[in-house]
């Protein structure tokens, strides 16, 4: 029993690694974001967690083919808070067999993008949606797909700056001379 | 005797997991795989497509040639680099009855990015503004390249997904497709 149960095990565990491998396709994750805490007229940095799934690779922001479609990020942000200065990673050079030492600038595996989250001084304070969008185009090293969007969102929360007091005046310090 | 019944579950779990991952199995295997022949001896379905200059080609106005479909997009670097060997195949098999057609899936936008690289590349055959519904009509198109080629009569006698492993892969078929030897 225990040896039918063993080849069994060993035969599920091969067939599961097959389907995997025949069923993937390209895509692109974003990780959660935490929300985004910033008060209102300061600025904070808002970290996108990206993964392109094993196999596949995507052009970067900046391909060299100007044909290529590049990765780009789309951020609808609320009135009154504004997402900028968008700052993508530098992709890989990547020569695949059949590309006569053509090269293609890429992502695979996990990337980072960046941006800078500004509320306006007129903002009301509380927490606002973002959604966003990620288009991408993905290719292997034989074939490529058709170029897709992939939404995500996270959380803006506006909070009221933080007012440190001066310490008040104290007429009789000895440190304050008339 | 508990151990034993704990075995026999357990056992009938894993023939259950075994069978199901065998029918997902079996079912991908139905579905077309990159290289392999998937409609070998059916007709090719027909369509009429436009060239960029907006003359229409039907596919049926072929018939008589040995015809190679090539699904392609700018956007596409393995595609982009079996077109110049389509190319060679149209100079070398041309006055022998081969044609090949470019059938673009760019978007309708990037219609002048076609053109261009099409003469930036001496492009010598009809490259045809893609639909959706064509590509419904070979299996989706999922990916790029795909290259289906006809015999004289219509008939699919090869199905390509992906880019082959050299210009001497395509003429194979090319010439398969012609009835050369």
């Amino acid at each position: 029993m225990k040896l039918i149960s063993r080849i069994t095990l060993a035969l599920v565990s091969l067939l599961t690694a097959f389907a995997v491998a025949q069923g993937s396709s390209p895509n692109i994750t974003v990780a959660p974001v935490p929300t985004v805490v910033v008060t209102r007229g300061g600025h904070a940095q808002l970290t996108l967690e990206l993964r392109v799934n094993r196999g596949f690779h995507v052009n970067s922001n900046h391909p060299y083919d100007e044909l290529l479609m590049p990765t780009t990020l789309r951020l609808n942000a609320p009135d009154g808070i504004m997402i900028a200065n968008l700052k993508y990673p530098e992709g890989q050079d990547l020569v695949l067999p059949f590309m006569n030492n053509q090269k293609l600038n890429v992502y695979s595996g996990a990337f980072v993008v960046t941006a800078d989250v500004r509320p306006a001084r007129t903002v009301a304070f509380g927490t606002e949606r973002v959604h966003g969008a990620v288009k991408f185009q993905a290719c292997d090293d034989r074939q490529c797909f058709p170029p897709r969007t992939v939404p995500f969102e996270f959380d803006v929360k506006v909070i009221r700056p933080v007012v440190h007091k001066a310490p008040a005046k104290n007429a009789d310090s000895p440190h304050i001379h008339p | 005797m508990v151990g034993l019944k704990r075995n026999v579950v357990v056992f009938g779990v894993m023939v259950m997991v075994l069978a199901g991952l065998l029918a997902m199995a079996v079912y991908r295997r139905s579905l077309p795989i990159r290289g392999e022949v998937v409609a070998k001896g059916k007709p090719a379905p027909e369509f009429t497509l436009t060239d960029l200059a907006g003359k229409p080609l039907a596919l049926s106005s072929l018939r008589g040639k040995a015809v190679v479909l090539n699904f392609w997009a700018t956007w596409c670097p393995p595609c982009k680099q079996e077109v110049p060997w389509f190319v060679e195949m149209q100079n070398r098999y041309g006055a022998q009855g081969l044609q090949v057609v470019g059938i673009n899936m760019d978007d309708a936008g990037d219609l002048k990015d076609v053109a261009r690289f099409g003469a930036e590349n001496g492009v010598n055959y009809p490259l045809l503004i893609g639909q959706e519904r064509v590509a419904q009509q070979y299996g989706g198109v999922d990916s790029l390249p795909t290259t289906f080629y006809l015999d004289r009569s219509g008939v699919v006698v090869a199905h390509f997904i992906g880019q082959p492993n050299g210009p001497s892969e395509v003429e194979k078929n090319v010439r398969l497709a012609l009835g050369l030897p």
